[in-house]
């Protein structure tokens, strides 16, 4: 089964262009003490995420109906949102009035739900031929 | 609402939820006919029920994607018409043995002498 498809790889480019832009301009903000403006690129971010992942997963599911695009998609945002948080502060580009502890906590706790829909991922598996729903390959 | 026009909508409800499934049983047969590409597939189905089945082409390629992702279609490559190569699709030997065993389930059931007498008993 092909995990990686095109439409996920678009996807994760997209996100990770977006989150390195959604990083910088929280940590220049809030450098800069525009503390009550900081929602704003924050929902912004939220809903091109929203966005991409709508379009790209339905493309994909267009193109394929498997069942763990959802997962797949899921797990590749973790991936690419956490890891960019972790070498942001790693390489010291964060403002002074950022916490590692924040990034870690979201981690451990996304991780919990990364968790969850990995288990729920395996429940319905047995519902699926070749990944594929068995209610979705025939019409 | 006259009684015609609630005869038709009844017909029709029936109709739409009787088709729901029935592509598939189009497409395999279309290819069961010989290797076709997507219009030649698309022909068929239309031609040969009467056009109370239509698919659109995206629809077919979708389809096919799903057949060939479970291993039940494949295809080669010919020569379009001046074009680009086109897809030929074909049954694989799961595919055909797949619709010779639902035909045998699901559909040979209509041609029983006593369910023949009964399709063809009018009024």
């Amino acid at each position: 089964m092909k995990v990686f498809t095109k439409s996920l790889i678009f996807f994760s480019s997209g996100l990770l262009i977006l989150t390195v832009l959604f990083r910088f301009s929280l940590s220049a903000m809030l450098q800069n003490q525009y503390f009550r403006s900081v929602w704003i690129i924050a929902a912004l971010y939220g809903i091109m995420l929203f966005i991409i992942g709508w379009v790209f997963g339905k493309k994909d599911y267009q193109e394929l109906p498997l069942y763990d695009i959802g997962f797949r998609f899921h797990f590749a945002t973790y991936l690419i949102c956490n890891l960019v948080a972790e070498i942001w502060y790693l390489l010291g580009y964060q403002s002074d009035y950022e916490k590692i502890t924040v990034v870690h906590l979201t981690t451990l706790f996304w991780g919990i739900g990364i968790i969850l829909h990995f288990i729920f991922f395996l429940i319905t598996r047995k519902n699926a031929i070749k990944g594929m729903n068995k209610d979705d390959i025939f019409e | 609402m006259n009684k015609n026009n609630f005869f038709s909508e009844l017909l029709f409800a029936w109709e739409e939820t009787y088709k729901k499934g029935q592509l598939t049983l189009w497409i395999f047969l279309a290819l069961s006919d010989g290797k076709k590409y997507v219009d030649e597939i698309k022909t068929f189905v239309e031609e040969q029920s009467n056009h109370t089945m239509t698919c659109e082409s995206q629809s077919l390629y979708r389809n096919l994607r799903k057949y060939q992702h479970i291993g039940v279609v494949d295809y080669e490559t010919g020569e379009g018409n001046k074009g680009p190569d086109r897809k030929y699709y074909y049954l694989t030997e799961l595919g055909q043995s797949l619709l010779n065993s639902f035909l045998d389930r699901n559909i040979k059931l209509f041609f029983s002498e006593h369910i023949k007498h009964l399709i063809n008993r009018e009024g």
